[in-house]
């Protein structure tokens, strides 16, 4: 189970790793609520080095660590079990899907996981066979990458 | 073998696909009793089962939103077993050297050398369920290559151009295509001076006017290239009480609100006219025929309730007139089954049935442009360049037109997950991690937007040769979970065809080249099934998924097995209908073809009946 900092950190660290704002990974006003549904993936698929993982980040961050060193301590300086969950969780923001890191077959969580997808967002598109534009938006330059995944872009 | 219902009918239909529905609408408006026999899975009441199975699917082949199930158990990868059930289809994600040749995973039995890398769908609607959409016509030539190309000694059609312009229009109104006379009038096609398309073209993408500007002024083969707006069966207006184009970018597999025109539209239409009913989950397994007269008299059929389940039933379907109606494949196979009262098969005559399978093996190469052209954007493809269709080239290797695509590199290499993988995890999959970075934060996005905003690829779309050594029989081996044979593929590329591909190659070196895009196809991989050389290179290849001409039509029994009309030289009751009929697989994509041949067809029936 998870309580609601667990869950407040979770987006926070995603975030730095994904690259993409945690307001947009998790916005005020959230009926679809992903981020618990990641969160409950990543609990089931991966466990403690999840657990272990949390934890590590809320004492780096206590620390007054930079985004920058509180990903390289997680993606490269914590083990192999904390950095594959790492990225599995990056590629679970990013396509919807449960990457193993031993290489076996991925599953998709779920369709609002595959229509939540930030791949196609940061190609500036939606993803495919979930598009909310109206015809002829395709003749058009989208929006910029910045209001797409907020930050700097 | 008692019949399946106790009606009456004029006609009776094997197929529930775009043109059995074509048909059966045509034949109900004009007060005719029809009785269309479907193999697969009902009409559905809306998408929504279809829509959740692509969302979740792994694998999101063209195949992945439809029943039964391409994977066992749902959402993994591994692949059903055909030997389980009782409507088992080919998939796509089978083509794999270790699963095109295993009879436990491609329902195809694949005896090579080359694989056939084609699919089709065993539902209501058929395979415009996961059509892409693209409506062109066939060019003058393509309906007489022994007239222009003498030398190829291929056969003509038994119709010109001009014969079926009227047939044409009728179907881009059945089917609600969107173009532009103007732009299509090219290599030959006419129009009526007072024919419109059904809407206005649809528009096209910045990718198009990319290409469209960076190759004006190109020539290949003494041929301009000249990008050119595809014709579309979908929505550029309401129509038909459906909704305008959203630009879902998913045409294939499945377009989510159904602005994409495909044949449960007709079917719906043909059972509303309560002329029209309709059997699901019954499988036509044998043609009988009367001996004295020719004419056919039943269709014996299996029945189940399950897609695992033992067969529920078996009963006979009968009436005036026959229309088979079930694809290239399957239409064949029931004629080769059914052999009890004459050895060779039904309407075999001229030995030809099954024979000439062909397809669009495509070519695909793939490229970053210089600058931005926002793929993943748009219906899946919105122009192509057609002026490479036809020229003198075409006695000496294949022609190809040239598909555009909006989806960046999706069907190269499956992105945008291999990429997004491959910066992740530092692998190199997609070849534009070649330092085997692995980013996280502002780095990722910037390196996943730069490439995913400048994808592109081209299909080529090659014109495959007509060889009677290109065949499908049913299998004397291996059958389905309801004990029928499933279909036994012989399948090559000629070297005319072959040669097509060494042609397609140079014209996307000189594209990319052109445009100062920088090219990553992938060289071909001896391990890949599809794996073929020829002039010293080496290729591999797609289906395209253009099942044609295993019963070609003609004007002469002995070298034909249908008629202009698409009725059977050899039973006066019994019509072929689809692209099985087509004596060449021409220059572009089938299905608008299909359905003015369908509508034809309709006529003539109905003429049949008086």
């Amino acid at each position: 189970m998870s309580n609601t900092q667990d869950v407040a950190n979770f987006v926070a660290l995603s975030a730095i790793l994904t690259g993409i704002a945690a307001d947009k990974l998790a916005p005020n006003v959230d009926p679809i609520n992903i981020k618990q549904t990641y969160f409950d993936t990543t609990q089931q698929e991966a466990g403690q080095p999840f657990q272990q993982m949390l934890a590590q980040y809320s004492t780096l961050k206590s620390a007054g660590k930079s985004d920058d060193q509180i990903a390289t301590a997680i993606l490269h300086g914590s083990g192999n079990a904390i950095g594959n969950t790492a990225r599995s969780i990056m590629a679970l923001w990013y396509l919807g899907g449960w990457y193993p890191s031993d290489g076996s077959a991925p599953h998709v969580v779920s369709s609002n996981a595959y229509t939540q997808g930030w791949s196609w967002r940061v190609a500036q598109a939606h993803p495919m066979g979930f598009s909310q534009l109206r015809y002829g938006y395709w003749t058009s330059v989208p929006p910029t990458l910045k209001d797409f995944v907020g930050n700097g872009g | 073998m008692s019949p399946c219902n106790d009606k009456q009918y004029d006609v009776v239909i094997v197929g529930g696909g775009i043109s059995g529905a074509m048909i059966a609408k045509q034949l109900g408006l004009a007060g005719k009793r029809v009785l269309i026999v479907e193999a697969g899975a009902p009409l559905p009441v809306n998408n929504n089962a279809d829509l959740e199975r692509f969302y979740k699917s792994v694998v999101k082949v063209p195949e992945a939103p439809y029943t039964p199930e391409i994977v066992d158990p749902p959402g993994s990868t591994t692949p059903s077993n055909p030997n389980l059930q009782n409507t088992p289809r080919p998939t796509s994600s089978v083509l794999s050297a270790d699963d095109w040749q295993n009879p436990n995973a491609s329902m195809l039995i694949q005896k090579g050398p080359l694989p056939f890398s084609s699919t089709y769908e065993r539902v209501a609607g058929g395979t415009t369920r996961h059509w892409l959409g693209t409506s062109l016509r066939f060019l003058p030539s393509d309906f007489e290559m022994a007239k222009v190309y003498p030398a190829l000694n291929w056969p003509n059609w038994p119709l010109t151009y001009d014969d079926l312009v009227p047939w044409y229009g009728r179907a881009e109104h059945e089917m609600g295509v969107s173009a532009d006379k103007n732009d299509q009038a090219y290599l030959g096609m006419t129009f009526p001076a007072d024919y419109e398309y059904a809407m206005p073209k649809i528009l096209q993408s910045l990718l198009d006017d990319t290409l469209s500007q960076g190759v004006a002024g190109m020539q290949l083969f003494d041929q301009p290239v000249t990008v050119t707006s595809t014709p579309q069966g979908r929505n550029s207006r309401p129509y038909q009480s459906r909704r305008v184009c959203a630009g879902n970018t998913n045409c294939i597999p499945i377009c989510p609100i159904e602005a994409k025109y495909d044949a449960t539209v007709t079917l719906k239409q043909a059972l509303n006219t309560g002329n029209v009913d309709i059997l699901y989950q019954t499988v036509a397994t044998e043609i009988l025929i009367d001996t004295a007269s020719g004419q056919v008299t039943q269709i014996n059929c299996v029945q189940y309730d399950t897609q695992t389940g033992d067969k529920s039933g078996e009963c006979s379907v009968a009436g005036t007139i026959f229309v088979v109606a079930a694809h290239a494949i399957e239409t064949p196979k029931l004629l080769l089954m059914s052999n009890k009262q004459i050895a060779a098969g039904i309407a075999n005559r001229s030995g030809l049935v099954g024979k000439n399978l062909m397809d669009h093996p495509i070519y695909l190469a793939w490229a970053l442009m210089p600058e931005p052209v926002f793929p993943y954007r748009g219906p899946l493809s919105t122009s192509g360049i057609e002026s490479l269709r036809d020229g003198p080239f075409r006695k000496d290797r294949a022609a190809f037109r040239i598909e555009i695509g909006n989806e960046g590199w999706n069907f190269p290499i499956s992105d945008p997950y291999t990429t997004t993988l491959d910066f992740i995890n530092g692998t190199n999959h997609s070849n534009l991690n070649p330092q085997n970075r692995q980013l996280f934060g502002a780095d990722l996005v910037a390196a996943l937007n730069h490439n995913f905003v400048r994808q592109f690829r081209l299909g080529f779309l090659m014109e495959q040769e007509p060889e009677t050594s290109n065949y499908i029989v049913p299998s004397p081996e291996y059958t389905d979970h309801l004990g029928i044979p499933r279909p036994e593929i012989h399948y090559n590329l000629s070297d005319y065809t072959k040669r097509g591909f060494v042609a397609a190659k140079q014209a996307a070196d000189a594209i990319f080249n052109k445009l100062g895009a920088t090219q990553f196809t992938s060289q071909p991989d001896p391990n890949n099934p599809s794996y073929f050389e020829i002039d010293g290179e080496a290729f591999t290849f797609f289906g395209a998924g253009h099942i044609v001409g295993t019963y070609t039509m003609g004007t002469d029994p002995s070298s034909s097995v249908v008629q202009a009309t698409q009725k059977t030289w050899d039973h006066d009751n019994l019509y072929l209908v689809g692209s099985g009929v087509f004596p060449t697989v021409t220059t572009a994509n089938p299905t608008l073809t299909i359905t003015a041949m369908a509508l034809l067809a309709a006529d003539a029936i109905k003429q049949d009946l008086g």
